[in-house]
């Protein structure tokens, strides 16, 4: 018999008053019923256990429990009665019995009990196989086997998102969604980052060490009800010096998931390592170091870009600046950068105003390299916040 | 399905096949060993490592470079922001459970993968997940390579044998089919029961003809009455002494309707010979004893202390104020009844009253208690009878009170102003309601054993039936508590049909009086009870949502005159309103919970504000508001336990959670109960700590309530619940055993003692717990959730469980009614 844990049995109430016909019947039956709350009759849900009705559904990473019992329903003694728990999974093969040790004699109505404890970790058909070898009274030596198959099912279905910000931080969105037929109590979803990364989590409202879930206070999750959990990954500083070399795929880490169901049926999963690619920067990355938030109208304001090569070779760079509706360079466009070794850096400040009110975005600024005529353009590199600093006063 | 047991026949060991092959269990799937070897490569393939990985690279690189969604113009860094940002969710595959890795060093089990398992380790951590899958494919091909070997000696060795698991295989395997439906047994149940609700219908027709063919004696009913007459003595009251123009809709077409079915009338025969109808109906609506309400009228003055009374079941009587025609009657009591004066001088003050125009309520009641103070004014002090039928009538206007729809109430008030043509009455349907199905008799229990135990075992069960008991409310009430149900039911269903609401009458107008209305609760209430909610749902059809005029005493001056408010009772309200929850519509349910939780707090409202129930003008008394506002907010916290059980049936945990705890602060006494309550679903749910929190506010709770002996077992039951959320059965044996020294009747304690055990490996322990209990105290042990567990164990132990089932049922058919739930002993 698998052990799943045992359910807590519900009454119906039905009550009725003093005053209908049935007097006090209803009442008393409920009152005599050995499944209600003595005081609160009307509370459904009961404190008498009732042990599994069925075998139920098993699912990844939860712990596989079962009821061995081999009973002597025969009138003799038999001898050397060794039970053997195998579970035959679709790639390996388990043995699960505590004892491997034959038990000497079983007599007649008495039996061998063995309670077996298996963690899944595989989906798929799962077979027990139970094997009982004895000898009989007359020294005859049988052997049988008994075979209970069921299928191991995906709790959870899991899905990640990466979102990579300017400073070279990764934020992690996970999507968790329970697959299953009942609620889910999600006991730790962490990130477990891989070495290049410390990870935040991001699924506490206030700050501090008691600050409140995301979810609010009762964290479980409905049958096909998804929650999302938001992580920031930094890379490690002595990473982060060579981010801007940084390519291809890196792995980020994995999540470590444990929940539990009805009375405290426990599971665990990780995910496997989840790997990201990392943003692609052409052969020049140019990124910001300063830029103020709000400047005033047609006020010159100072900008200080780095520019890094990502390229595996040396780069002569010009830089042009072109300037758009609303903004205005200042400087000469077309002045020489020098050379820019691979996986150098040279920090740029620039002067530009805007003529513009409003949320105004910096672009127009273009990189030639001059020993392949190639030229890379950036606009959009970042938007300043334009105010009249006189508004105020016209009004 | 469950694992079942393993048994050793050694008596025919030397034929084993001839052991074990005969499985009784029906062979559903046919699984050969075979099979397993098959299965083996195809799953392997499906390996998350490998399959998963390849996806993942995919949608990653393609999200990220290859497929260009933006314009050819944007420079290269940005579009790449955004392209990463628009990037869709991948799916990611959960490779293994975490201690998949560290298995080598748990695991010394897996001999048979050592080699594989070795090179898995040395792979380590930084490998990628690409290796880790090559090393599951190479633990496929080894297996693959032992497996069929181990097979095909054991196929050689014993072919026969393989026969044998073949069938055994499909005995114990179907998990699929069980699991997918996971531990309802509920449902199960209900359909086996809507089967059986059904049979009765097919049989109802030979039923019907039984009474058809007894149609012959209309000797019956009395003459010059309309047969309606016969079926509530108030109703004969009001039209013999009522004369007054009212004409009620009933009484027209009640010739044609209402004839007491002839059945019906062997039992009058039996009874008596004058007026068999109002015999039958004095033992039904004087249990609480006609004597008792004349002999208070006597001695109490009943002026100052109407409050006294008002709690005592007589005044079930005063409803109907049927005296006049009990033939019985009232020979203690020289003066007349309450009642039949009352009567008399009530329609007078009526007619004579104008119309009220003022009160939005149905307000010829609302006038009346007006002129009846002043007279209690007069009379005070003496024990008049007009005083009584005051207190009386606070009983009922505090338990009747209840407020109508707009649209009932424009038409109550045509009624009491009796402006309203039949012809308006007739368009707005009265409500007609019947039984569905005649009679349920059937006794599971009694099936069972004529099936296991033979005919002669099956004639000693000996139970109530509905022909053994007075045809009343007290042989009802005997149904009840001999927890004959079924039979209970059947017996509703005869008095109904005396009141013209019987098999096929659906549809057709009938009168309805207090009486068919408290019938119908307690058939309803039978019928939910025995889970049998399809046939509780078509009898309740008819009514509606329980708000038909002709279902407020208003709509009836005549019969009840002066009395007001629901003829339908409160708990029949709760009942509609819970009913849905059971069969799958909990919304239903909600939505009319929250209709009554409106009422109740209206009512509470009024009270407060120093008006009537019903928000009406009338000078209420201190005392008698205070026990109206008492009964009302028990009402309103009944209806708010019936919404938080909704909610927790619709796992609706933070919702039931919320109102379980709303209520506590109506009933601080209930406080240490609802609180474990609480902590309970927390465990259901799987939240350990928070249930945890819980059960600490119960221990804080009873410590300062002091120690009652309850509140000491409440919080070690909540501590082993914890342990046995922890896993720890032995602490939670422990514990529960720690409460039976305390209580060492307790019955939960000691099913959950045996539960424990069970799961510490300790089968014949926890099966002679259990059956010494039953044994020993089978009053409290003969439960559903306990024989369930034994039978389960008894499954477990041995192949041979039937006849200890039967040993069950034989003690289950000696002690419980019809109404037993025989599904529990698993022997179909």
């Amino acid at each position: 018999m698998r052990l799943t844990k045992p359910t807590l049995f519900t009454n119906l109430p039905v009550t009725c008053e003093d005053r209908d016909l049935p007097g006090d019947l209803f009442g008393q039956l409920m009152r005599e019923d050995p499944s209600t709350i003595k005081g609160a009759e009307a509370l459904m849900l009961g404190e008498m256990l009732t042990l599994p009705q069925n075998f139920g559904n098993i699912f990844l990473g939860e712990t596989f429990s079962s009821y061995i019992s081999v009973h002597n329903d025969s009138i003799q003694v038999v001898k050397d009665v060794l039970v053997k728990a195998d579970l035959q999974t679709s790639s390996q093969r388990l043995n699960l019995s505590a004892s491997n040790s034959a038990v000497a004699e079983l007599k007649p109505e008495s039996c061998i009990d063995d309670v077996i404890h298996h963690e899944v970790k595989e989906i798929g058909t799962h077979i027990l196989v139970c094997a009982v070898s004895y000898t009989t009274q007359y020294g005859e030596k049988l052997y049988f086997r008994k075979f209970f198959k069921f299928q191991v099912l995906k709790p959870l279905d899991v899905k990640t998102k990466f979102y990579n910000a300017e400073t070279d931080e990764v934020f992690l969105e996970a999507q968790i969604q329970n697959i299953t037929t009942s609620p889910m109590f999600m006991e730790k979803v962490s990130l477990e980052p891989s070495m290049m990364y410390n990870v935040t989590e991001l699924n506490t409202v206030a700050s501090g060490d008691d600050g409140e879930s995301t979810f609010g206070k009762m964290s479980y999750l409905q049958p096909m009800d998804t929650r999302q959990y938001l992580y920031c990954l930094k890379p490690k500083p002595e990473y982060a010096e060579k981010a801007g070399v940084i390519k291809g795929v890196t792995v980020i880490g994995k999540l470590d998931i444990v929940w539990k169901t009805n009375l405290g049926e426990r599971g665990r999963l990780q995910t496997s390592q989840l790997q990201r690619m990392a943003p692609g920067y052409g052969d020049i990355r140019l990124s910001l170091e300063v830029i103020p938030d709000t400047v005033n109208l047609e006020e010159p304001f100072d900008i200080i870009c780095r520019i890094t090569n990502c390229s595996e070779r040396t780069m002569d760079l010009v830089l042009e600046m072109c300037n758009t509706r609303s903004i205005h360079w200042c400087g000469v466009s077309g002045r020489q950068l020098g050379k820019l070794c691979p996986g150098a850096f040279l920090s740029l400040p620039l002067t530009l105003l805007s003529s513009v009110q409003g949320l105004q975005s910096l672009s127009g600024l273009r990189l030639t390299d001059t020993f392949l005529k190639r030229t890379y353009e950036y606009d959009d590199i970042a938007q300043v916040c334009v105010v009249c600093p006189y508004s105020s006063n016209e009004c | 399905m469950r694992t079942r047991v393993i048994s050793v026949s050694a008596g025919r060991s030397s034929k084993m096949d001839g052991g074990i092959a005969p499985a009784p269990r029906p062979v559903t799937l046919d699984i050969t060993v075979e099979d397993v070897t098959e299965e083996a490569p195809q799953p392997t393939s499906q390996t998350p490592g490998r399959e998963l990985l390849p996806q993942v690279d995919s949608i990653d690189l393609d999200g990220g470079f290859v497929t260009p969604q933006e314009d050819s113009s944007a420079t290269p860094s940005d579009s790449l922001m955004d392209k990463l940002n628009d990037q869709m969710m991948e799916s990611v595959m959960i490779s293994d459970s975490p201690n998949n890795s560290e298995e080598d060093e748990v695991a010394p089990m897996d001999s048979l993968l050592d080699g594989a398992e070795k090179e898995e380790d040395a792979s380590g951590d930084e490998n990628g997940q690409s290796e880790i899958g090559q090393n599951t494919t190479e633990i496929k091909f080894s297996l693959e390579e032992e497996e069929p070997g181990g097979f095909t000696e054991k196929v050689d060795k014993d072919t026969q044998g393989q026969a044998d698991t073949r069938v055994q295989i499909t005995a114990c395997v179907s998990p699929g089919g069980d699991g997918q439906s996971p531990s309802d047994v509920n449902s199960v149940e209900a359909a086996a029961q809507e089967a059986k609700g059904t049979n009765p219908k097919d049989e109802a027709v030979p039923v019907c003809t039984i009474f058809s063919q007894a149609n012959q004696p209309k000797s019956l009913v009395p003459d010059g009455f309309q047969p309606t007459l016969i079926k509530s003595p108030s109703f004969s009251m009001g039209s013999a002494g009522g004369g007054s123009g009212a004409v009620t809709p009933s009484r027209l077409t009640a010739p044609l309707v209402c004839q007491p079915s002839p059945s019906l009338s062997k039992f009058f025969n039996d009874n008596g010979q004058v007026n068999p109808a109002s015999d039958f109906f004095d033992s039904f609506t004087v249990p609480s004893s006609f004597i008792s309400i004349s002999n208070p009228n006597a001695e109490i003055p009943p002026g100052p202390s109407p409050a006294t009374i008002a709690h005592t079941p007589e005044h079930q009587l005063s409803s109907t104020s049927s005296t006049i025609s009990t033939p019985g009657g009232p020979p203690d009591s020289g003066a007349p009844t309450p009642s039949s004066v009352f009567a008399p001088t009530e329609s007078p003050a009526k007619v004579q009253l104008p119309p009220p125009q003022a009160a939005p309520t149905p307000s010829q009641a609302a006038t009346h208690p007006q002129p009846f103070n002043q007279l209690r004014a007069a009379f005070s002090g003496s024990d008049d009878p007009f005083a009584t039928a005051l207190s009386l009538s606070e009983v009922d206007r505090r338990h009747d009170a209840w407020l109508p729809s707009e649209e009932t109430r424009k038409v109550l008030i045509s009624v009491a102003t009796q402006q309203y043509s039949p012809a308006y009455v007739e368009s707005n349907r009265p409500t007609m309601p019947g039984l569905k199905f005649d009679n349920l008799q059937g006794d599971a229990v009694k099936d069972l054993m004529l099936r296991f135990l033979g005919e002669p075992a099956a004639m000693k069960r000996q139970v109530l039936t509905a022909n053994s008991v007075e045809q009343s409310c007290t042989g009802l009430q005997r149904l009840i508590s001999s927890k004959n149900w079924r039979a209970a039911v059947d017996l509703t269903g005869r008095l109904l049909t005396a009141h013209g609401q019987g098999y096929g009458k659906a549809g057709q107008p009938s009168a309805h009086t207090t009486d068919s209305l408290q019938l119908w609760f307690v058939r309803l209430a039978l019928l939910t009870k025995l889970n049998l909610f399809q046939n509780a749902e078509l009898e309740f059809e008819p009514f509606g949502d329980l708000d038909q005029p002709d279902l407020y005493y208003e709509y009836y001056p005549t019969v009840y005159p002066g009395r007001r408010g629901s003829v339908v009772p409160f708990s029949m309200r709760l009942l509609h309103a819970e009913l849905p929850q059971y069969m799958a519509k909990p919304q239903e349910a909600l939505d009319r919970l929250h209709n009554l939780k409106t009422v109740c707090l209206a009512i509470l409202e009024n009270l407060e504000n120093g008006l009537a129930e019903d928000g009406s003008m009338i000078t209420v008394t201190q005392e008698n508001r205070q026990m109206s506002q008492q009964l009302w907010r028990s009402r309103l916290n009944r209806v708010m336990y019936s919404m938080a059980n909704c909610l927790l049936l619709m796992k609706d945990y933070v919702l039931a959670v919320e109102t379980y705890h709303s209520i506590i602060q109506y009933e601080p006494q209930q406080r240490v109960q609802l609180l474990s309550g609480i902590g309970r679903i927390f465990l259901q749910i799987g939240d350990v700590k928070t249930a945890e929190r819980y059960f600490l506010d119960v221990e804080t709770a009873c410590q300062t309530t002091g120690s009652q002996p309850a509140h000491v077992t409440c919080v070690l039951m909540n501590r082993a619940f914890v342990y046995l959320s922890q896993n720890n059965y032995g602490d939670a044996h422990a514990s529960f055993s720690e409460v039976l020294k305390n209580d060492p009747k307790n019955p939960v304690a000691n099913n959950n003692a045996a539960v424990c055990l069970l799961y510490l490996g300790r089968l014949k322990e926890s099966l002679s717990q259990l059956e010494g209990l039953v044994q020993q105290d089978p009053a409290l042990y003969l439960h559903e959730s306990v024989l369930f567990n034994l039978t389960t164990m008894y499954e477990l132990e041995s192949s041979r469980s039937t006849q200890k089932k039967q040993a069950l049922l034989e003690a289950v058919a000696c002690r419980e009614g019809d109404s037993f739930n025989a599904q529990c002993l698993k022997l179909v």
